[in-house]
């Protein structure tokens, strides 16, 4: 049993302490700093980041996702065929993303994260997984006036990031997370979801994991064990239904469990952890389980988030010390 | 004063001008006393009733000099909240979020005082501006209330006192900002109607409730049944997309127009303005019409915020007279 985080993590500290990537794009936006002067402040943030999550001890981690402006425009502006529009609203939360346009053929040209990766894992000597958000949310919180389907868009898109999966696995990348919240959305497009990620996966061989947020999967399951991922990642906390829903069929994955709440600022209790983490190893044994937040910790003040991590840490070592010799 | 056909209006906020920007910081460090801030704020806020004057808007706003957030402004002043940092927005905006740590409720009337210096500066009228239940529950984190309906019904009965105040101090428009009403829709929806109709129960003033960037086809049309007489909302962010969702199902409130962007630093042209506003009354009666940008314009610079509220007062006032003159025709001539 391992401790993992979804992605993303604040990029500025507790006030009163100065947000230099806050004052870094106001600077870049004036002009007053050079692209490679931002894009320096933001290695230095990312190694905060990083900082944070080992001095929590955090067995797999992330970039925490700095330069991610969002989820859609990061990948969207580096592939070909978008245009970037007005404000949206980030599914059921008060994050607001540009809304990323395809009106042309989507294509993938160059890579986009693995520059991110390597240099993370350059900087941690604990293993990184890189971060991928998957095609069909992409193409749900984006619109397209070049592809006549949502499928042609989704599965092009897939094609695509494809592209990224195998640049990624040339880099070294030996777990990459396939982020796809959308997949939670009521009356999903189940069909068309697992053709986008078998087109997505195609050859890409690395440890597979597929993360879902913001809701439970009580429609797709247990279809979603057949897609090809190695792990699955749940979220207990906004999907509260997921509990119910794993012991429909026998949990044939890994799971990422999501049981730490993102999204709030209470802190969960070691004992709380361990009550959630032993109900859900009554489904998945022990050395198949992920623990982590319900979703990335970028919803919360640093401080907390901090605090969350050193949580999730406690929580997954007392509950593996629980466990160990338990019967399966 | 009445106000003319086409009233133009704005959504509540403005840019702060540098001198309120530095106060700020220097009030934050302690280097200046409360008194000279709000000073400094109740200087600005004249500023922006003269702007607001010169320009000809119909219905003006104070501008919410003295606010930082438009939720920890109301968590600042009330009982049960604290402020559990920054959290970002978008791009680079980030809000000081507020956690819920006990009962909440009002210890005094919140913006009373400054609906009252506002509206002492001008023979034209000023909306009496809040943040409704909904949106400062669901922009809040909870680690006090056991259920989001229990915290949400809550601050509804707060909201109501404060409203009740608003009217009393004067106020004959009073805009309650639910720009979070279409988060969980399915979930929630009926929440926040039931919410809305004890904020504004028993209240005679003319209300409103701006509502921004979100799925609004998914609420519509069950937001017609919130409890005011006008929606607010920000149409020119879709380039009007939404009055499709209109000429489906009739669009039986007031609306207050959103006709100019408030996130691009385009000042759009009167001509363009004017267009948003004429594809408008193909679809709603023009006597429900308000005209107003999209949503607040205190991430604008000054200068942006006065073009944009500049051509469209202009853009209004040629649409006026377009249908002046309309009307004017001679009857027989096709039109």
């Amino acid at each position: 049993m391992i401790s993992t985080v979804i992605g993303n993590y604040p990029k500025i500290p507790d006030m009163p302490n100065p947000g230099k990537w806050r004052s870094g794009v106001e600077k870049l936006q004036k002009g007053q700093i050079t692209e490679a002067e931002f894009h320096q402040i933001e290695d230095e943030v990312t190694l905060e980041a990083i900082r944070d999550q080992l001095d929590a001890g955090v067995d797999l981690l992330t970039d925490g996702q700095i330069r991610w402006e969002d989820g859609q425009t990061y990948f969207a502006r580096r592939l070909r065929g978008f245009s970037i529009n007005g404000l949206q609203r980030y599914f059921d939360t008060n994050i607001y993303f540009r809304e990323p346009v395809a009106e042309a053929e989507v294509a993938w040209e160059t890579p986009i994260a693995v520059r991110d990766f390597e240099f993370a894992r350059q900087n941690s000597p604990r293993p990184v997984k890189a971060v991928v958000t998957g095609p069909f949310t992409l193409a749900w919180l984006g619109r397209t006036t070049h592809y006549r389907s949502p499928r042609d868009f989704a599965l092009a898109l897939a094609r695509a990031l494809n592209h990224e999966l195998r640049a990624l696995q040339g880099a070294g990348a030996t777990v990459i997370q396939v982020d796809e919240p959308a997949l939670c959305v009521p009356s999903v497009d189940y069909p068309l979801f697992a053709d986008a990620m078998r087109a997505l996966t195609e050859g890409v061989t690395a440890q597979k994991v597929l993360a879902t947020y913001f809701g439970d999967v009580g429609g797709v399951y247990p279809q979603i064990l057949e897609l090809p991922f190695d792990v699955i990642g749940l979220d207990f906390v906004a999907g509260y239904r997921n509990w119910d829903v794993i012991r429909r069929a026998p949990f044939s994955k890994g799971l990422m469990c999501g049981i730490l709440d993102a999204r709030n600022t209470r802190l969960e209790t070691v004992d709380e952890m361990l009550t959630a983490i032993r109900r859900i190893s009554a489904v998945v044994p022990p050395d198949r389980l992920m623990v982590a937040p319900s979703a990335g910790l970028e919803f919360l003040p640093r401080g907390v988030a901090r605090r969350k991590l050193q949580r999730l840490v406690e929580g997954t070592r007392a509950a593996a010390a629980a466990l160990k010799g338990a019967p399966a | 004063m009445s106000l003319p056909l086409l009233p133009t209006t704005a959504v509540g906020s403005y840019p702060k001008p540098e001198y309120l920007l530095e106060a700020r910081r220097k009030f934050l460090r302690k280097q200046i006393s409360k008194e000279e801030l709000t000073a400094l704020e109740r200087r600005a806020t004249a500023e922006w009733v003269k702007i607001q004057e010169d320009l000809d808007l119909d219905l003006l706003v104070d501008g919410e000099q003295y606010r930082g957030d438009m939720v920890a402004y109301f968590a600042d002043e009330m009982d049960g909240f604290a402020i559990a940092g920054l959290v970002r927005s978008y791009g680079n905006r980030y809000y000081p979020k507020p956690v819920v740590t006990g009962p909440v409720g009002r210890r005094h009337p919140v913006t009373v005082e400054w609906f009252k210096y506002a509206q002492s500066l001008t023979l034209r009228p000023v909306k009496g501006m809040l943040t409704g239940p909904y949106t400062i529950a669901e922009w809040s984190f909870n680690e006090y209330y056991p259920t989001r309906r229990a915290l949400v019904l809550e601050l509804a009965r707060a909201i109501h006192d404060e409203v009740g105040d608003l009217e009393r101090a004067g106020a004959r428009y009073i805009q309650i900002d639910e720009p979070a009403i279409h988060t969980r829709p399915a979930e929630d929806f009926e929440l926040a109607v039931e919410a809305m109709a004890i904020v504004t129960s028993g209240i005679k003033a003319y209300t409103v409730s701006h509502i921004c960037y979100g799925d609004v086809p998914k609420v519509y049309p069950a937001m017609l049944r919130l409890a005011v007489n006008q929606l607010d909302l920000a149409l020119k962010n879709e380039e009007f997309a939404l009055l499709e969702t209109f000429r489906q199902q009739p669009f039986t409130k007031d609306i207050g127009l959103g006709v100019v962007d408030a996130h691009s630093h385009r000042v759009e042209s009167i001509e363009e303005i004017a267009d948003g506003i004429r594809k408008t009354l193909k679809v709603i009666p023009v006597q429900q019409v308000y005209v107003s940008p999209d949503c607040g314009l205190k991430t604008r610079a000054v200068d942006e915020t006065v073009g944009k509220l500049k051509n469209m007062v202009l853009a209004t006032k040629l649409v006026r007279s377009e249908l002046a003159s309309a009307r004017g025709r001679p009857a027989g001539v096709a039109g």
